[in-house]
């Protein structure tokens, strides 16, 4: 019987001592003074989770109190935006936040939040859209592709993750005046690499992040935005194709505005710091520094844009 | 590689691997703490270490992992993980026989075993055998979850009809949330919460483990405990002896494990119940199976912990994470700095090899940990039923509620698990709607796909050319027909045998 009892002691002492892990934290005057908890409202090791891990040590240094990363996965970031929305507007929950996913997300009226409305900190970083084919692709340039699609129009598959990845393909595919045949992928960039190695789909729609990580075994045709990603070299870039996608922080709706700017000042001093900055233009990405108001006219304009 | 070896022979690599095997031994014991989640909670903690001896730690945890999530399988036919689906279906019987120490010394060896041929492959294979993957498409994977499907012959039990009509079920429920290519929301009824579907952990967790409580409860008055266990000396060499007396059988679940774990996608639970279905195939007599057949958990357990080390060869040969554990740890990587793929392999192959190096130890970190623990961990079974069974019910509720910090997991947790207490009584196994619930995320993105890719070449070309194809339709073809020949076997059998009586 003692046996049992030990055994028994072991396993409520070890959740007992995750508990004790997991609410710990340092302890100060003024807001804020107990830990905060950053939501990832997509699964880890994702673009997402790479920016809450790039931000959490610097924003724990500038605020001196523990920020604490949890995932609510599901419905495309809806679930993990939602949870947000019902989240106590003190500025001890704050979230991730995608541009235009969650516009699009946030479009269904059964979603319960809406996209204009919460407390923006700020925007962070941009990747813009990118085309790409597998390295020993026919394709070698743009023009190839476009040849080909005119040859043979509908032919040619391109893959996208999902409605996103749709829309802007279809809004490339308007500016070339090509047609083609597009294939969704559902749970991210990543299981569409191996489609487009294995030659199963001849390009695939990605970004300019995607682009600079895979670059070992893709080649970028054209990248959209007014200019070059100096990580890609020679890329072209296409004025007219205006796909981004911009990853940012953000708080309740209603969130003090003394918070969100203490929140904010956080923010950008950690953007600003060299390790991070680096970090983020070496991957492909566009660095941006925001105050809480280009951030809300920034999301503003994205619902104008896709909220329709 | 042999930089590498060196790297991870180095003390403190090992000491924080162990470190991570004792993790992964309670994460993958506890239903609902999946392997992923306990990597990506490792991750913060593995800044503090350079980055051989961090990744190596969460290699152990994974690794030891896919070992620990078949103790709750066996003991009380709770998988720990998906991926410990099939070690339940013998496992547990084992247990129920007075068999749970051999149960979890098999699965500890087997564990190791399938590790050590994964980490094999992943130093010596990695690229002839990425380029094979590659050549699986979406209507490969589309055949491939149709083949998995053929297993139901196997998990039925009895009747045949009510396996398919459990496989439909599971696959039905796979179906809730956003559809893929038009993202439409389905069977969500208007509540959000359901638009990201029924998480697969908290439906298996409910699948398996509240139906295990309700009839425990229901038994409570019978039964004080699940089984009788006396520890018995000399049992973990007699074992392994038993294991290895079918080396064929050994290297197939190996080789399927390693292959399946490769596919990105796939996965250790496709693995596992491959390997099991196989096993069954191509053994002599398969009476046994279902009913505490040693073989059934050898080769769940070679599989799915061959899949872990297998499903890391994507992740270093082309940035593209096999596993979900493998996304974290690609994470984990990058946030390092370091682009995990070709250009990893290129500036940093020490690195590379070292990781190989430190999974193939985990598989014997592992069985050095869980033969010593094995004794102690077998006594769960001497809790009382009445205590057991809270306990296992406040883990469930705890897992399924943690796996997305959902508490709406844990309702659906709980719908499902009466659900299939209730058909169980009439003659459901629960078996083929978790089948369904595995193979649906499989099968219909890979189905839409490849219509999609129909479209611009042509059905008859996209589905039923190229080798892999061929051959999977055959294979398919080939279960088909032997699951109906032998039932009818058996059915002419049976009728002969009730003349002969009346």
């Amino acid at each position: 019987m003692t046996q049992h009892n030990y055994l028994r002691k072991g396993i409520l002492g070890a959740v007992a001592g995750a508990f004790v892990a997991i609410t710990a934290g340092s302890v100060s005057a003024g807001y804020p003074d107990k830990p905060i908890t950053f939501i990832v409202p997509y699964s880890p090791g994702g673009g997402s989770d790479q920016q809450a891990r790039r931000l959490q040590p610097g924003l724990e240094k500038a605020l001196g109190v523990k920020v604490r990363i949890i995932y609510k996965t599901g419905g495309g970031g809806a679930v993990g935006f939602g949870e947000l929305w019902r989240s106590k507007n003190d500025g001890y929950t704050i979230s991730n936040v995608v541009v235009p996913n969650i516009v699009i997300a946030g479009k269904k009226a059964s979603v319960g939040f809406k996209a204009g409305k919460f407390s923006y900190i700020g925007m962070t970083e941009r990747a813009v859209g990118a085309l790409m084919v597998p390295k020993g692709s026919k394709f070698k340039t743009l023009k190839d592709f476009i040849a080909e699609a005119k040859a043979n129009p509908g032919k040619i598959t391109v893959a996208g993750v999902g409605s996103t990845g749709k829309v802007n393909m279809a809004a490339l595919g308007s500016i070339l005046n090509i047609k083609y045949t597009y294939v969704p992928v559902s749970g991210g960039v990543g299981k569409m690499i191996p489609m487009l190695l294995g030659k199963h789909v001849d390009a695939g729609m990605t970004a300019s992040n995607h682009a600079v990580k895979h670059r070992a075994k893709l080649n970028a045709l054209v990248v959209a935005g007014s200019k070059k990603i100096p990580a890609l070299g020679n890329v072209p870039n296409e004025p007219k194709w205006e796909y981004m996608t911009t990853w940012g922080v953000m708080a309740p709706p209603g969130t003090p505005a003394d918070r969100v700017k203490i929140l904010n000042a956080a923010l950008l001093k950690t953007t600003r710091a060299p390790s991070v900055a680096n970090a983020i233009s070496k991957g492909g990405y566009e660095n941006l520094y925001q105050t809480p108001a280009e951030a809300a006219a920034y999301v503003g304009a994205a619902v104008k844009k896709f909220g329709n | 590689m042999i930089e590498g070896l060196y790297q991870a022979l180095s003390l403190s690599t090992l000491l924080w691997l162990t470190v991570g095997v004792m993790i992964g031994m309670i994460v993958g014991t506890l239903p609902g703490l999946t392997a992923t989640m306990g990597t990506a909670l490792l991750v913060p903690f593995t800044f503090a270490l350079p980055t051989g001896e961090g990744i190596a730690m969460l290699g152990g945890l994974y690794v030891c992992a896919m070992f620990s999530d078949a103790i709750p399988a066996c003991l009380v036919n709770t998988p720990g993980t998906p991926a410990a689906m099939a070690t339940a279906f013998d496992g547990h019987p084992m247990t129920l026989q007075g068999r749970g120490q051999e149960a979890i010394v098999a699965s500890c060896f087997s564990s190791a075993l399938g590790t050590v041929f994964g980490a094999g492959c992943y130093l010596l294979l990695a690229w002839p055998l990425i380029a094979i993957a590659l050549k699986f498409g979406p209507p490969e994977f589309c055949w491939l979850g149709v083949f998995a499907l053929t297993i139901i012959g196997s998990l039925a039990g009895d009747s045949i009809l009510k396996g398919l009509a459990g496989a439909a079920i599971g696959l039905l429920i796979s179906c809730i949330g956003i559809s893929h290519g038009n993202e439409l929301s389905r069977f969500t009824f208007g509540i959000p919460q359901l638009q990201g579907g029924v998480s697969l952990v908290a439906g298996l967790i409910g699948i398996f483990a509240i139906p295990q409580v309700l009839s425990m409860v229901s038994e409570l008055r019978r039964k004080e405990f699940i089984a009788e266990y006396k520890p018995k000396g000399g049992e973990t060499l007699k074992t392994i002896k038993k294991v290895m007396e079918h080396p064929w059988h050994v290297l197939r679940s190996s080789a399927i494990g390693s292959f399946i774990g490769i596919l990105p996608g796939a996965g250790s639970p496709i693995a596992a119940l491959v390997s099991y279905n196989e096993a069954i195939r191509w053994a002599k007599d398969k009476s046994q199976f279902g009913k505490g057949d040693l073989r059934g958990v050898t080769a769940s357990e070679i599989a799915n912990n061959a899949a872990a080390p297998a499903a890391m060869i994507p992740l270093v040969t082309l940035g593209v994470p096999g596993s979900s554990p493998a996304a974290v740890i690609a994470g984990a990587l990058m946030l390092r700095g370091l682009n995990p793929g070709p250009e990893l392999f290129q500036n940093d192959g020490a690195l590379v090899y070292s990781f190989g190096w430190s999974l193939l130890f985990a598989g014997i970190v592992t069985f050095i940990l869980g033969s010593l623990f094995a004794p102690l961990l077998v006594r769960i079974i001497r809790i009382p039923l009445r205590l057991l069974a809270p306990l296992i019910m406040l883990l469930a509720t705890i897992g399924a509620y943690a796996i997305r910090n959902n508490i709406f997991d844990v309702y659906i947790m709980l719908g499902l698990g009466v659900f299939v207490f209730l058909v169980k009584r009439l003659g459901f196994h629960p078996g083929p709607i978790g089948l369904g619930l595995i193979l649906g995320p499989i099968i219909e993105p890979s189905l839409i796909q490849a219509l999609y890719i129909s479209d611009a070449i042509g059905v008859g070309k996209v589905f039923f050319t190229g080798t892999i194809n061929i051959s999977l339709i055959v294979l398919i073809i080939v279960s088909v027909g032997l699951v109906v020949w032998t039932r009818r076997k058996d059915q002419i059998q049976e009728r002969e045998s009730a003349s002969v009586k009346s």
